[in-house]
């Protein structure tokens, strides 16, 4: 009885591009994305570019759920597409070098924090405006608001400096005070 | 008028005003980090209310149940709150100590997650190693491979810079203390 040798090899190989799929897909469960948009981010990262239909073969989600998961990852510009020369639809690829797509992330991290801090100022002022300093959960909503504006501003701080060069960059003498 | 978990009746502009920030990061840390929406509202509330039950957490969203104990569970996964038996009851109460960004604890879990993943990411890489003559030739291995040895390399710089900005954030909030 003999076996094509390749078959136990090719299963092998499956289960380690599996493996591989679970732990990308970990870190963008962790950061509290979708799962399953997590699982498809990490199907286009090992495979470099990739259908629609091969994404649904490979994750076995449904149609919908590869496509509002590919709409997200666009959005957030981890991928973009091109038409497919071959086909009707869409092939699908990371958006730039791993490393573009996370300096890209960083400089989105950043907006965010800036548009969030302009958010907090508002709702700030409408909280002393009302004067509701004596009502119920005011304690509370006061206190995040405290919080947020130490942290924010620390983590711009954090950004900007390593936003330049995040690995080469040595911690330097901190020159107290310059914005 | 408090619920089991001591979580208190808001007054209503307080409330008002609470939705909106639960609006704001349900919309904006999707749109910026691809947070699903449903955790970033639920995470909100912890912020402001620190303590909360399942039930609350409905009271407050107005998601099922369903959709209220799959966000806690990935929260309680990412390490942003802690799950704890109400004493005498079989109600579980979800805490978040400190806001998570603020916390060392979250970082130092994120390394030790990091640490698994690192050593499983190696034997991979041996498995594949093994039978490169077997396997080469199969579709896909030449990218499972180079994003295996990627990723190796990634990781092995994160705790080094997890821990510089960890030593950064300890001394800005106190300069940002210091300031109000």
């Amino acid at each position: 009885m003999t076996r094509n040798p390749n078959v136990p090899s090719e299963e092998k190989f499956r289960a380690v591009e599996r493996s591989l799929v679970e732990i990308i897909s970990d870190f963008g469960y962790l950061k509290g994305r979708s799962s399953k948009t997590s699982t498809v981010m990490a199907y286009v990262y090992i495979r470099g570019e990739a259908t629609q239909q091969l994404l649904r073969e490979l994750a076995g989600y449904s149609l919908g759920t590869v496509s509002a998961a590919l709409q997200d990852l666009e959005q957030l510009g981890f991928v973009s597409k091109r038409a497919s020369p071959n086909s009707r639809g869409y092939v699908y690829s990371l958006a730039g070098t791993f490393s573009q797509v996370m300096s890209r992330s960083m400089t989105g991290f950043q907006d965010y924090l800036s548009e969030t801090r302009g958010f907090l100022k508002e709702v700030e002022t409408k909280l002393h405006e009302k004067s509701l300093s004596e009502k119920s959960g005011y304690k509370s909503l006061k206190r995040f608001l405290d919080e947020m504006n130490v942290l924010i501003p620390a983590y711009q701080h954090i950004l900007q400096k390593y936003q330049a060069a995040p690995s080469s960059r040595k911690k330097e003498d901190t020159t107290n005070g310059d914005p | 008028m408090a619920t089991r978990s001591g979580v208190v009746e808001f007054d209503p502009e307080i409330r008002r005003l609470e939705q909106e920030i639960a609006g704001f990061f349900a919309e904006k840390a999707s749109e910026y980090t691809g947070r699903h929406p449903i955790v970033s509202a639920v995470m909100a509330y912890f912020y402001i209310r620190r303590n909360l039950t399942q039930q609350d957490l409905r009271r407050l969203t107005g998601f099922s149940a369903g959709t209220i104990s799959k966000a806690v569970r990935q929260l309680v996964d990412m390490n942003m709150v802690t799950r704890e038996m109400i004493p005498g009851t079989h109600t579980h109460v979800y805490k978040m100590e400190t806001l998570p960004f603020r916390s060392p604890k979250y970082f130092m879990q994120t390394t030790q997650n990091l640490e698994k993943r690192r050593e499983e990411i190696e034997k991979m890489k041996e498995t594949l190693d093994a039978h490169s003559d077997d396997m080469r030739n199969i579709d896909g291995y030449q990218q499972v491979y180079a994003v295996i040895t990627h990723l190796q390399k990634q990781i092995a710089r994160v705790p080094q810079f997890m821990a510089l900005i960890e030593e950064e954030l300890e001394e800005l909030i106190k300069q940002e203390k210091g300031k109000t």
